[in-house]
């Protein structure tokens, strides 16, 4: 069951925000705070993914990358397996919406999905990777280190 | 991809590590000439009118529980429910207690440069509730501020 489970109206320009403010962190205090900032997003806005987890399951964090790119529209495949979660994300609806927008995506954008997966799985036994294919194109993955 | 839906969780983490920085301020304004892109050309074209506008479209796609006025020199309105404040404090990382400051942080120096007046009335921190009133006419706006029964704190005004 998710935390957060937002099921209403969406307002889309907040990527445009976002966006904004991933250039400003990065630009004033460098790349490393902005992972951090990321790093505890990922593990402390979604403590009840990343405490589940921590207790070897993974249902929540299944849940809320169904959820939430279903309700972006986003284009995905997502693969489980006891050991291996991997979510191939053919159409980010983040960098989709900051392209009808006319903003030209951060060199940082990526590092929202790199970073708050590692904070998911920070102090779990799982290991979070990100590989990108392309432009709104990566390919994302949760190991179980046994 | 952080969804938008929970853009105002990772906000209110980058102004927990702002405000450590004491570079909320500054922050604000970035946001502030990021929302002129979104907002500016409507504010000055349309005045109060273009304000309307754009909280038709805020109410909605945010979920606002709010009443809206429009009046030929003022827009104004009440926030019964604020989606933003109310899922900061719902949220495992805990809100940040300044929080309600980035409305007034952006909206302001943009009212501004919009030519309006704005009266802007954040109520308490931990209850996400407020009420704007924003004019045309600097005037009137003048004579609406004297209505004001207490200037606190929570009252932000651009004039």
């Amino acid at each position: 069951m998710l935390r957060y489970q937002e099921n209403n109206e969406l307002h889309m320009d907040f990527h445009g925000t976002t966006n904004a403010t991933l250039e400003y962190i990065a630009d004033k205090y460098g790349v490393e705070a902005l992972e951090m900032i990321l790093r505890r997003t990922g593990s402390r806005v979604y403590k009840s993914i990343h405490d589940k987890l921590a207790a070897g399951d993974a249902s929540e964090l299944i849940e809320h990358l169904n959820w939430f790119f279903n309700r972006e529209k986003g284009r995905y495949n997502l693969s489980v397996s006891p050991e291996k979660i991997v979510f191939e994300v053919l159409e980010c609806p983040a960098i989709r919406h900051l392209r009808k927008l006319g903003m030209e995506p951060s060199e940082h954008v990526c590092l929202q999905t790199r970073c708050v997966n590692e904070g998911m799985c920070e102090n779990t036994m799982w290991r979070a990777s990100l590989e990108i294919i392309g432009e709104g194109h990566c390919i994302q993955s949760f190991k179980k280190e046994l | 991809m952080i969804p938008s839906d929970h853009f105002v969780r990772f906000y209110n983490e980058v102004f927990k590590f702002l405000d450590e920085k004491n570079d909320l301020e500054a922050y604000y304004l970035h946001i502030s000439r990021h929302q002129e892109f979104h907002c500016l050309e409507l504010f000055r074209d349309k005045g109060v009118a273009g304000i309307y506008e754009y909280y038709l479209k805020i109410r909605k796609e945010e979920n606002c529980d709010m009443e809206m006025e429009l009046k030929e020199h003022e827009f104004s309105f009440f926030m019964r429910k604020c989606p933003s404040l109310s899922k900061a404090i719902d949220n495992d990382a805990g809100v940040c207690p300044k929080y309600c400051l980035h409305c007034s942080g952006w909206l302001l120096p943009l009212l501004t440069k919009a030519g309006l007046y704005v009266i802007y009335d954040m109520m308490a921190p931990d209850d996400p509730r407020c009420r704007m009133r924003i004019f045309d006419d600097l005037e009137v706006a003048k004579e609406a501020q004297k209505d004001l029964t207490g200037f606190s704190d929570a009252i932000r005004c651009n004039f």
